[in-house]
């Protein structure tokens, strides 16, 4: 089967700083992948070139099985796209909206935008502007839905909302019967979101590709020891799959990528005198990959 | 007519993922008899709802269910709760038997009870799980 997107050392420069490098990432048809990264980590750039609204320095990307350089209408037609603003024109009543875009999507479905909308409270007759933040998610979301679009990206389509309006938005989002086999990129800082939704966990880090798997095998990649170590935490260097780690009233708290239990007997042949292993949720674990190259308070520098 | 109601809960941001906390849930519900021999499951999507998670972690933890022979598929009709049987070696079910064992005198060891009164206790809520599938004690 065709990926939905593919891309082959993608690489975009803005002057000396590098916003994506050498990134290769695959993403079959289907499913929700979560996108997860620091601000900064490329995630905008990503989409901006596959997009085709900006050119790569060096490297290929495909959306839908075309150049993302040389994509043609029908190609952009089954792409949606939200983005957190909820941007729309503030002028315009919902349903003129709706059925201007309804105008220009010929796979539109209509049973669609209906069993979505009807998760929010909009009122057809309303002006964008008097909508609330929730309400106008709703119609984005709605609209995007009935585009019956092969790829949906979602950034951070839930900042700012309510309790009351994030849960219908996830509940649209996962529980509306469509007939397309929809693949939907989430981008989302909420690791809560995250956990109840995504299929796929995919991590940026500095305009670079960490983790592409289901976030429980994710969250096997990372483990958390506690150490008792006299003579102090070897040389940062030195640790296997270091992630991060801190002093906590006189114990070693380190994190870990891609190591067993033998990486306590590392510890102990480094000077630990007492070794323990503690559970990790999902949480820590995509903290600990974000923040691996940012500066901490420690006392080691 | 039962109606196929799991009363389990997921937590976000525990160390346990939501299929395996699913595993556990209806596993428990099983052996203290809150969803008998027989009983249907709800299916995948409304479990997803009632939960309010991707239906495919719920289908995860229906197939491992299913592998650990605790639930099985009638054609057509969804998953039941099946007659219990034992599908782990012997040696697995020592090894469980020997964690769960360790759990419990980890959680009981700060407690003031002698060995006498946390045996009787252990003995009664065995007592209550061998009676309970088929029984009406819990409705």
């Amino acid at each position: 089967m065709q990926n939905c997107i593919e891309t082959n050392d993608l690489t975009k420069r803005f002057g000396k700083k590098l916003a994506l490098k050498d990134f290769t990432l695959t993403i079959e048809q289907g499913g929700i992948h979560a996108i997860v990264g620091s601000n900064g980590a490329g995630k905008s750039t990503l989409f901006r070139l596959l997009l085709g609204v900006s050119t790569p320095t060096s490297g290929t990307a495909r959306l839908l099985g075309a150049d993302c350089r040389t994509l043609q209408p029908e190609i952009r037609g089954r792409v949606g796209y939200v983005n957190e603003e909820h941007t729309l024109p503030l002028w315009m009543k919902a349903k003129e909206i709706t059925a201007h875009q309804r105008a220009f999507y010929p796979k539109w479905n209509q049973k669609t935008f209906e069993s979505v909308i009807g998760y929010f409270d909009v009122d057809q007759n309303q002006k964008v502007a008097g909508l609330s933040r929730g309400e106008r998610a709703g119609l984005n979301l709605s609209m995007a839905l009935a585009q019956s679009p092969d790829l949906l990206i979602l950034d951070e389509p839930t900042l700012g909302l309510d309790v009351v309006a994030r849960q219908s938005f996830l509940e649209a989002l996962m529980f509306t019967e469509t007939e397309a086999n929809t693949t939907i990129i989430y981008c989302s800082h909420q690791m809560e979101e995250i956990e109840r939704v995504a299929d796929r966990l995919i991590i940026m880090e500095r305009g670079e590709l960490k983790n592409n798997s289901s976030p429980d095998d994710f969250v096997e990649r990372v483990s958390y020891w506690v150490a008792e170590i006299p003579s102090g935490l070897p040389d940062k260097g030195k640790i296997p799959g270091y992630l991060n780690a801190r002093d906590i009233e006189g114990q070693c708290h380190i994190l870990v990528a891609d190591q067993g239990n033998d990486f306590g007997d590392f510890l102990k042949k480094n000077g630990a005198t007492a070794v323990a292993r503690n559970p990790v949720n999902l949480e820590r674990a995509v903290n600990a990959f974000l923040t691996k190259n940012h500066s901490a308070p420690d006392s080691r520098a | 007519m039962s109606v196929s109601n799991v009363k389990i809960q997921i937590v976000t941001g525990d160390s346990r993922p939501i299929f395996k906390q699913i595993v556990d849930g209806v596993r428990m519900e099983i052996a203290t008899g809150g969803l008998p021999v027989g009983t249907k499951l709800p299916s995948v999507r409304g479990l997803a709802m009632q939960l309010m998670i991707n239906a495919n972690t719920v289908a995860k933890a229906y197939n491992e269910l299913t592998a650990q022979g605790l639930v099985e598929p009638r054609q057509g009709l969804g998953l039941f709760v099946s007659e219990p049987r034992q599908l782990l070696s012997e040696e697995e079910q020592q090894k469980r038997l020997k964690s769960a064992v360790d759990n419990l005198v980890n959680e009981v060891a700060y407690l003031d009870f002698g060995s006498e009164e946390i045996l009787r206790e252990v003995q009664k809520a065995l007592t209550k799980l061998d009676g309970a599938p088929g029984t009406d004690d819990r409705d």
